[in-house]
């Protein structure tokens, strides 16, 4: 069964690879990993982006190498990073739109936490800011859309929700989706082995907790 | 073993080289927004080419140094006064505790590098220390120098003697008016080459909305067959992007990692470090060449620098 050949676009020092599935993405990433001559892997949702040195490599070169590495299999089965359980709370004062969103759910506001601890996500990929995450579910749900009005800050922590589609903030910033809680957790941290919480891949549950227990929430207890 | 800021100026910022390798968690490059001139500026005190120094932007900003050491200062700087005195760019000048440095607003062009012959301290994150201020990362704490500001000094200045001035052919002429030469972007394939010619076409100008994280390019609005957001994909420093709007908007050093605005274009890594002296009202006309060219135009510009300036990247 013949896959559809990658899409493979060339700037002066970087290539953009567009391919058919997430699972692609994952395994162009890793396949490219092992290779130190690409100095950014970038996963995107249908594609992959590499860059390199142009003074060590020309695009030809670069773009043969990637083709090559491309129709690689990786010899070592693939682990998937391990599931996590991310403590949400969705205390008022965490959940401005709740009402918007349980509006186009359909759903009464006090049952949108049920609704939303009993869905998984998977991390698409990272991006926008550091550890910022964005998040997709399997399971079919009405299109939320964006604020019409972006908010000049979102908290860090805050977890956006347009529909299947879900994003976590990793530091306060300006933001569109609409807000249904908010982590304690610390999604980017430069001072730990790895700053960044999440992983493109894995797979994420969200757990209910208190207010109680968000405001006394140990910093540093999932590192 | 410090200096002091006795005026800060609009955003001064420490920046050296920029985050490698970390894009893939959400991480972007910061750094010296114009390459060339920090390398040019740490290469008449003996540093190397990415060495963190302070970068100026645009406004007037006057430093006070606490102990002797030598500077370098390359950029937009309408003057250089040492005490009151006039100096050139260019050349290594030795100072000692209590000179006060005084650089003017930008002339032409729009930051300017500060470099000392003392190892800046500066917040190391990851595998850098440059300044992303949108996080808060790097830096002196991650944000913009203020006045009365202390910055350290982790090692004394060598006591080496240099006296070291860029030689004339390799000083940046900075202007109002900068070419930058492109490659098509990925989402500039057929059916849509086109947007590509049109966006060499006619000047742009850039516009008041504009920072470490882009610049709105006001002109000519372009076109494209299809106006649908893409899903998020990478985009570099120098990646041209199409809003809605048609108006171009080109991404500087602290630009996100991923988009969902078609990649029409990359600035070549050659001119980029053009994109730090670009302010609101600077003229740019954007040429377009292929990605075997700008490579052919990288290394040309590598050999003409590393005599002088010894082994150097851009970014």
């Amino acid at each position: 069964m013949a896959a559809p050949e990658p899409m493979i676009h060339i700037c002066d020092d970087w290539i953009s690879i567009s391919l058919a599935s997430r699972e692609a993405v994952f395994a162009a990433a890793r396949n490219f990993s092992s290779d130190k001559c690409w100095t950014e892997i970038v996963p995107g949702i249908d594609s992959v982006a590499i860059q390199f040195n142009p003074a060590l490599l020309s695009p030809d070169e670069a773009s043969h190498l990637a083709i090559r590495q491309l129709g690689t299999e990786v010899s070592e089965t693939y682990c998937p990073p391990p599931a996590i359980v991310i403590p949400i709370c969705y205390d008022a004062e965490f959940s401005p739109d709740r009402d918007l969103i349980a509006q186009k759910l359909a759903l009464k506001s006090t049952n949108l936490s049920t609704w939303h601890t009993s869905k998984t996500h998977r991390v698409a990929m990272l991006g926008f800011m550091p550890g910022f995450a964005y998040l997709e579910s399997p399971e079919e749900c009405p299109a939320i859309g964006r604020l019409e009005n972006p908010r000049q800050l979102v908290s860090a922590g805050s977890i956006g929700i347009i529909g299947n589609q879900s994003c976590i903030y990793s530091f306060d910033s300006p933001g569109g989706w609409p807000i249904i809680g908010r982590t304690p957790l610390r999604l980017f941290d430069p001072s730990r082995d790895r700053p960044a919480l999440l992983t493109a891949g894995q797979t994420i549950c969200f757990e209910s907790i208190t207010r109680q227990a968000f405001d006394q929430w140990p910093q540093g207890a999932m590192e | 073993m410090s200096m002091r800021v006795l005026k800060a100026g609009l955003q001064t910022t420490l920046q050296g080289v920029p985050f490698a390798g970390h894009r893939k968690i959400g991480m972007p490059a910061a750094g010296a927004a114009d390459c060339l001139s920090l390398a040019l500026a740490n290469s008449l005190v003996g540093k190397p080419s990415g060495a963190v120094a302070i970068e100026i932007t645009l406004t007037e900003a006057v430093f006070e140094i606490q102990e002797p050491c030598s500077i370098g200062v390359v950029g937009g700087a309408e003057f250089l006064r040492i005490n009151d005195v006039v100096h050139p760019q260019h050349q290594t000048i030795d100072l000692l505790a209590g000179d006060k440095i005084h650089l003017g607003p930008s002339h032409q062009g729009t930051r300017t590098y500060l470099a000392v012959s003392a190892a800046i301290h500066a917040d190391q994150v990851l595998d850098g220390q440059s300044t992303y201020l949108t996080a808060g990362l790097g830096g002196h704490h991650g944000r913009a120098l203020q006045t009365e500001d202390i910055i350290a000094f982790t090692q004394a200045p060598s006591n080496q003697r240099r006296n070291r001035s860029t030689p004339l052919h390799l000083r940046p002429h900075y202007s109002e008016d900068y070419m930058l030469r492109v490659t098509p972007g990925p989402e500039a394939d057929s059916p849509d080459a086109a947007v590509v010619e049109a966006l060499c076409r006619s000047p742009y100008v850039i516009g008041a909305r504009m920072n470490r994280m882009g610049l709105a390019l006001e002109g000519d609005s372009l076109e494209r067959e299809t106006f649908s957001n893409m899903p998020s994909a990478a985009v570099f420093p120098g990646t041209i992007q199409l809003p809605e709007s048609g108006q171009p908007y080109l991404l500087g050093p602290d630009a996100q990692t991923t988009g969902g605005y078609p990649r029409i274009a990359q600035v070549i890594r050659a001119d980029r470090h053009l994109i730090g002296q670009l302010s609101s009202g600077s003229k740019i006309r954007l040429v377009r060449v292929t990605a075997e060219r700008a490579t052919e135009i990288y290394r040309e510009k590598l050999s003409l620098l590393t005599p002088w300036l010894g082994q150097i990247n851009f970014w």
